[in-house]
């Protein structure tokens, strides 16, 4: 051990050496300072100014994803809205359309209704007319035949050949 | 630490196997091998088999007359032969180079030249031999060295980690500044592989613990990172040598964490270390020094931590390959070359192992530091359950945030 420690002290590993300390310290602060202004400066400078892009990046990414999403899903909505407006419309116009020919239904049949009373009534009115005519054309035929038989009331035959004449001579009808 | 300390014995004493005397003492033949000094620092760049490039030497130094003065030299042999240095060999060093090695021709030149004292030993490179290479400088007359502010190889090679690092960010931040990577995605393999880096510093290791105080501490943590991380893999390139295996250069690191964590401590910090809460108060004064000694043992470990590590790879990589010269000199070069295969395979093994410890140490470093920073800057008043309890709280929670957050 005594020996060993002899060796490596004798051969200048641990011996002090003011002079290298010295080189050492005011190259090594020297090379610190050189190397802090001229490299790490602007290495970590940029570093920084790429990950604030890249970060900003990233997030611009994320707001117009999500902004994205939420015009598809407001596009979406307002597709869905129309199409049940849509459908709302044409409800209403086929309710409207059958409220209408309802309408029109009952006022056709209320119309021909209308028609057929007048029609019935019309008949009616003329249906009495024609008998009223045909009773006073009776009478009248009854009365002329009646002065007829009155005129020729002389016999039997005659007034059967008269009666008879007259009856060929109504009218078929 | 105290199992750290005892792989770090374990591994010396594997050194120590791997170099019975008779290698370290050996003479005459070339298979000289010493791991131990493979490790340690000098003041050349080892590029063998051309010589060595010697670093220049600059000297504070106090002469007899009391004045100082800066002495400046190209390189060890200038100051030895034109600045009349004496090389002087360590009683440390002599175990291994103050053998009877090969005396040099120029011996007796260098002596004349330079004033050399001492046996001079070692092959001749240059002007001076080796050994002079590797002594310790002593300025002529009676004045001496202040301050050795000399470039040594480690230094060389943390500044080339630190170069290598600085070309590489400012190439980084340049991509950034002109919009790649800012405004469009990150292109190519340099840029989304040092990005990751620094990503995963900010976001896995710095943030969880500093919170939002990242952006203050997130500079010198991944300055800490880079410059371990590289210094470690400059260790494992051919001819070079692991800055961060100094322990110097891991102590002034450990410094800055150190200063750091104590610059942002908050009060509530400096109310736990010296008036602890929730505790009898005449338990106060006992836990004081403990957590005053615990302010200091945190840079201490980290130092240690990284030095250790570093240095260990190396010495048992060196020490497998080593085992060849051993086996060769003990038993013949049949037993040499029976062993090699074994010797580099465990050495690739060992290098693959050394290779995935680089980036551990360096996150392990930029982790505890970044810890020890955040247990200092903690704002509110609480206890120490709370402040456990909010530590799994932030562990647990990084999925829950927004990876963006900022």
């Amino acid at each position: 051990m005594m020996v060993l420690a002899q060796i490596v002290l004798a051969q200048s590993l641990l011996e002090p050496d003011l002079g290298l300390i010295v080189w050492i310290g005011i190259t090594f602060l020297a090379f610190l300072f050189v190397l802090k202004k001229f490299a790490w400066g602007p290495i970590t400078e940029a570093l920084t100014t790429r990950e604030q892009n890249i970060s900003d990046s990233l997030e611009q990414a994320e707001k117009a994803l999500t902004e994205a999403r939420q015009l598809q899903a407001d596009n979406t909505k307002a597709r869905r809205e129309a199409e049940a407006q849509a459908q709302g419309v044409l409800r209403e116009a086929r309710e409207e359309a059958e409220r209408i020919r309802t309408v029109e239904v009952d006022k056709t049949r209320s119309q021909i209704q209308q028609m057929q009373d007048t029609a019935q009534s019309e008949i009616e009115r003329e249906k009495q007319s024609a008998l009223n005519s045909l009773r006073q054309e009776v009478a009248d035929l009854a009365i002329s035949a009646a002065e007829k038989i009155l005129r020729e009331n002389l016999d039997a035959d005659r007034q059967k050949k008269i009666v008879s004449d007259f009856l060929k001579d109504l009218p078929k009808n | 630490m105290i199992k750290r300390a005892s792989i770090f014995v374990l591994l010396a004493q594997l050194t120590l196997l791997a170099l019975p005397r008779g290698v370290a003492a050996s003479s005459d033949d070339q298979e000289k091998f010493d791991a131990l000094h493979h490790s340690a620092n000098a003041y050349y760049l080892d590029i063998a088999p051309l010589d060595p490039i010697e670093l220049p030497r600059i000297f504070i130094v106090r002469y007899e007359d009391g004045s100082y003065g800066l002495n400046l030299f190209r390189s060890t042999s200038s100051a030895i032969l034109n600045g009349h240095y004496v090389s002087e060999i360590d009683a440390g060093h002599g175990g291994e180079v103050q053998g009877d090695d090969h005396e040099v021709e120029g011996d007796t030149h260098a002596e004349t030249q330079g004033g050399i004292t001492g046996e001079i030993t070692g092959e001749l490179i240059g002007e001076i031999t080796t050994a002079q290479l590797e002594g310790h400088l002593v300025p002529p007359g009676g004045s001496h060295v202040v301050l050795d502010l000399s470039i040594s190889r480690h230094l060389f090679f943390a500044w080339l980690a630190m170069g290598i690092v600085l070309l590489i960010m400012t190439r980084l931040a340049g991509m950034y500044k002109k919009g790649i990577g800012r405004e469009t995605a990150p292109r190519g393999l340099f840029q989304n592989m040092f990005e990751g880096m620094v990503v995963f510093i900010r976001d896995d290791i710095v943030k969880p613990n500093l919170g939002d105080k990242t952006d203050k501490y997130l500079p010198y943590l991944l300055t800490a990172f880079f410059f371990i991380l590289t210094a470690n893999l400059l260790g494992l390139v051919p001819f070079g040598a692991t800055a961060t295996s100094n322990l110097m250069v891991t102590v002034v690191l450990a410094s800055f964490t150190f200063v750091f964590t104590q610059l942002g401590g908050t009060k509530t910090y400096w109310m736990h270390i010296f008036w602890p809460p929730g505790i009898p108060t005449f338990v106060k004064p006992i836990l004081m020094p403990v957590e005053v000694l615990g302010i200091l043992t945190k840079p201490v470990a980290l130092a240690i931590r990284l030095f250790a590590n570093m240095t260990a790879g190396h010495l048992v990589i060196l020490s497998l390959i080593g085992l060849i010269f051993s086996f060769t000199n003990i038993f013949g070069s049949g037993a040499g070359y029976g062993v090699a295969p074994v010797s580099v395979a465990f050495a690739l093994f060992i290098y693959f192992l050394e290779l995935l410890v680089s980036f551990i140490q360096a996150y392990v470093f930029t982790m505890l530091s970044a810890l020890f920073i955040g247990m200092a800057i903690q704002e509110h008043e609480a206890h120490d359950d709370a402040h456990q309890e909010q530590q799994i709280e932030a562990s647990a929670s990084p999925e829950a945030e927004p990876v963006f957050a900022n």
